[in-house]
């Protein structure tokens, strides 16, 4: 189609969905109202299992099967991702080179950060049923908090601290662990993902059954799962070259 | 089923790929390459084997486990459902052993990416037996996202060609784009009815006419899977997919992944909406829908030589054809269209596995270069037999499918779209008719060279390490397997009482919307219905296949033996079809374009209908 053809089509698509979301709007309950069907069982159901943070209830609990599927979409998507950047044909590893200077403040800085991102990340992590926060978010600041090391100007000290093999080896290992927490559910509670662990009392770190469990293994999922996909970016802008690659060519 | 509960079989479906995925992700580093393809084609085999033993389980009744223990109460759950019934048992089922085919066919497939490939074709898996088992509209979306994360990265696999990454990239940009839109439709069910189960909302909703929300909602929330499904003018990414996917990802997408998208907009139009979007008004409009999709989906299959695109083209056609059968709203509906799904899997499947070894023996899969190339061995009359079967031949599987639709259309009054059925089948076979014959026999005239400007052009690479000289087993045995399958659709079914009456229940079963709601929320026992009516052979249903084949075959021998003066005269038509093609240009603006203008289009005409329509 030409520009203008397209441009047609587009907004006449888009100005009647518009309409037609202005008129279901006008059908939305009023902002601000107390009928919530949905908020009163879980917030009932988080209690019933001693879980103070009821969205960490709603995630690794109630509804666990939605995010067993999510954490399945993170490492189908780091698969794929590693699968579409491999190195293909005329693709080539470019050799090493020493690294620019840095200022040393930034250095410093990234130095004395990552033990205290670690920490705070494990933290986050780990009292996911507790307070704010969990497995994805914990995940997150772990992942991140590795790459103070590339932003300190050592990728090869990031390497280091990075063997890929073993965080794939993770990867798998934490997607088979959901997987076996909820087979293991099964087997004991009659129903997959059934949370058979004894759920302690409140704030107790350990408590709330297996939604910590869960909260470890998301953790562990989602910190090698974005190391692994931020490594496969890093080589393919750092360390790749190949002239026409299927990237690159147009 | 001995060995497991019938409750524990479906999240194992669900459970069992995914290990078996991370398991290949993680054993590719060291085991030699033969034992994850045994293991990865193992764990698809197993999870066959436990959806057919939910398969059978279901036509007791539905079988229907709350995950995590969270029973309703009162008819009130926080939790996930998984409600299998014999239809989408027998999808999951369905999905399994193709998958378990394609990485049969796979064993000789050269790159795996260091165990990627079989980890995401088990993943991929995983995401349709999810989103085929569950009932609840978010979990339908998580697993939806899943197909379409790994479906993608598949598609783009061979990433050495631009093609590749190009068609990777409409395939994601534009089921990305849909399921944004099925959120938002997600978010506005949620805000009226605070729930999210299929059997919770459709009970908050039920009984009362639907207003504005209602509508849009439906709408909204079905455009991601009528997107999957291809639907018209949704459609233009899966040509460009299936063209550059590898050939076993074909079969999973064309076999099994559109056909969950209809499959998706059934359900939950029966299971949500169906006491509150009048029927009258979805049944014109997904009635006018895939008349429009066949048509575009005909027009587009037999004017191609690119043979992928030609199968995937046809496959648009059928989609047409399944979202009629839908549309009818009836069990005996129901029916017709899964016992179509089912024997276009196989047949459909064939054909791109057939397909994938011209590629891997002549690096090129167009109709002129493959000219009386392809000899007459096996392949040639497997494909020569899909092709007939494609065309509606009784009593095959794809046959008895159409069969069953012509008399529901016809039970429900509307006995004309027996001939779109007819047109459709005969389009199609005759197309894939014809490139078969010209392929393997060197029938009829020679094509010219490929025009670089109408579609993509002819040199490919082959799938495996060296091009194949001679047809290697395994390959050939995953062609027998599904053509097997689809063969035994229409045979086992359509002839053998008390499997057609299976058949039928399993339509209406999934129809039942009461008996759905009352299981799923109250537990109550499956409710005893009438006597269904049994999807067997009947003389119409013959006669209309014949029909159709024997159009096909004039349709073949047209296109292959037409006179140099009429074909002169045809080309009249050229700028028509030519402006079709080029509507189909691979820009990925355009199909977004298109997509917004199928959503508002479906949105009015569903606003506009209830008034317009008695009832």
């Amino acid at each position: 189609m030409s520009g203008r053809a397209r441009l047609v089509v587009f907004v006449l698509g888009a100005a009647g969905l518009a309409v037609a979301f202005v008129f279901a709007l006008g059908g939305m309950p009023p902002f601000g109202g107390s009928e919530h069907p949905y908020r009163d069982l879980a917030v009932a159901a988080a209690l019933r299992h001693v879980t103070p943070n009821v969205v960490s209830s709603v995630n690794f609990d109630q509804r666990a099967l939605d995010t067993l599927g999510e954490e399945t979409i993170l490492l189908g998507s780091v698969i794929g991702a590693a699968a579409l950047l491999r190195l293909v044909g005329h693709e080539k590893e470019r050799p090493e080179r020493a690294g620019g200077r840095l200022p040393d403040a930034i250095g410093l800085g990234c130095y004395l950060l990552l033990p205290v991102t670690l920490l705070i990340g494990l933290d986050v992590v780990a009292h996911g049923h507790l307070t704010p926060g969990g497995g994805f978010q914990g995940g997150v600041v772990l992942a991140t908090g590795l790459h103070l090391l590339y932003l300190a100007g050592r990728y090869r000290s990031l390497e280091r601290l990075r063997p890929l093999a073993w965080y794939e080896f993770g990867e798998g290992a934490s997607a088979t662990a959901f997987v076996g927490v909820g087979l293991a559910g099964l087997a004991a509670g009659g129903s997959f993902l059934a949370n058979v662990l004894p759920l302690g009392s409140f704030r107790e770190l350990l408590s709330a059954g297996t939604v910590p469990v869960l909260n470890i293994v998301v953790g562990c999922a989602v910190a090698t799962g974005a190391v692994v996909l931020l490594a496969q970016f890093l080589e393919q802008a750092i360390r790749i070259t190949g002239g026409a690659g299927p990237g690159s060519s147009g | 089923m001995p060995w497991v509960p019938d409750t524990a079989a479906a999240p194992l479906a669900v459970a069992v790929p995914i290990v078996a995925a991370c398991l290949a992700l993680v054993g590719a580093r060291w085991a030699p390459r033969p034992l994850i393809d045994l293991l990865a084609t193992g764990a698809a085999a197993v999870t066959a084997w436990l959806t057919g033993a939910l398969t059978l389980a279901a036509f007791g009744g539905r079988v229907v486990t709350w995950t995590g223990g969270w029973s309703p109460r009162d008819g009130r759950s926080v939790g996930i459902v998984l409600a299998a019934d014999p239809v989408n048992a027998g999808l999951a089922c369905l999905a399994s052993a193709l998958t378990c085919c394609a990485l049969l066919y796979s064993w000789r497939y050269v790159d795996s990416a260091a165990g990627h490939y079989h980890a995401l074709v088990l993943l991929f898996l995983a995401g349709m037996n999810g989103f085929a088992l569950t009932g609840d509209l978010f979990d339908m979306f998580v697993f939806f996202e899943l197909m379409g994360a790994t479906a993608f990265a598949l598609t783009g696999l061979r990433v050495e060609e631009p093609n590749s990454l190009q068609g990777g990239l409409n395939f994601a940009v534009i089921n990305s784009l849909a399921a944004y839109l099925s959120l938002i439709g997600l978010g506005l069910l949620y805000a009226r009815t605070g729930q999210l189960g299929l059997a919770q909302i459709g009970a908050a909703l039920g009984g009362r006419p639907a207003d504005a929300l209602v509508v849009v909602a439906f709408v909204l929330a079905i455009v991601g899977f009528v997107t999957k499904a291809a639907m018209a003018p949704m459609h233009f990414w899966l040509a460009d997919a299936h063209a550059v996917a590898p050939a076993p990802v074909c079969v999973l997408m064309s076999g099994v992944m559109v056909e969950l998208g209809v499959y998706a907009l059934a359900r939950v139009y029966v299971t949500v909406f169906s006491a509150a979007v009048p029927a009258a008004a979805v049944r014109e409009a997904f009635i006018a829908f895939g008349v429009l999709t066949a048509a575009v989906g005909c027009v587009m299959c037999v004017t191609q030589r690119h043979l992928k695109r030609l199968f995937a083209y046809s496959t648009i056609a059928h989609i047409g054809l399944f979202l009629i059968g839908f549309a009818l709203l009836t069990p005996d509906g129901f029916t017709g269209v899964a016992v179509y799904v089912a024997g276009h899997a196989g047949i459909k499947g064939a054909l791109f596995l057939l397909a994938g070894l011209l590629l891997d023996r002549f690096q090129t899969v167009d109709e002129g270069e493959l000219f009386g190339r392809g000899g007459r061995g096996a392949p040639c009359w497997l494909f020569l037999l899909a092709a007939l079967a494609l065309a509606g031949l009784p009593p095959l599987g794809p046959g008895l499918g159409k069969a069953l639709s012509e008399d529901a259309a016809g039970a429900a009054g509307l006995p004309w779209l027996a001939a779109v059925f007819v047109l459709v089948s005969a389009v199609t076979g005759g197309a894939v008719l014809r490139a078969g014959l010209r392929v393997f026999l060197g029938l009829g005239h020679r094509l010219g060279p490929v025009e670089r400007d109408t579609q993509t052009a002819g040199e490919e690479r082959p799938e495996t390490e060296t091009a194949l000289t001679r047809t290697p087993p395994t390959m050939l045995a995953a062609v027998v397997l599904l053509v097997l399958g689809g063969v035994a659709a229409g045979v086992a079914v359509g002839l053998v009482p008390a499997l057609a009456a299976a058949a039928g229940r399993a339509g209406q079963t999934f129809a039942d919307r009461a008996g759905y709601l009352g299981q799923v929320l109250y537990g109550g026992p499956p409710r005893p219905a009438p006597p269904p009516v049994a999807a067997r052979w009947t003389g119409s249903g013959v006669l209309s296949g014949v029909v159709s084949t024997v159009l096909a075959g004039a349709v073949a021998a047209l296109s292959l033996w037409l006179p140099r003066g009429a074909r002169v005269r045809a080309r009249r038509l050229r700028p028509a079809v030519d402006g079709l093609h080029r509507l189909h240009s691979g820009h990925v603006g355009d199909y977004v374009a298109w997509l917004l203008a199928g959503a508002a289009g479906l949105a009015l005409a569903l606003l506009a209908l209830p008034a317009a329509a008695p009832g």
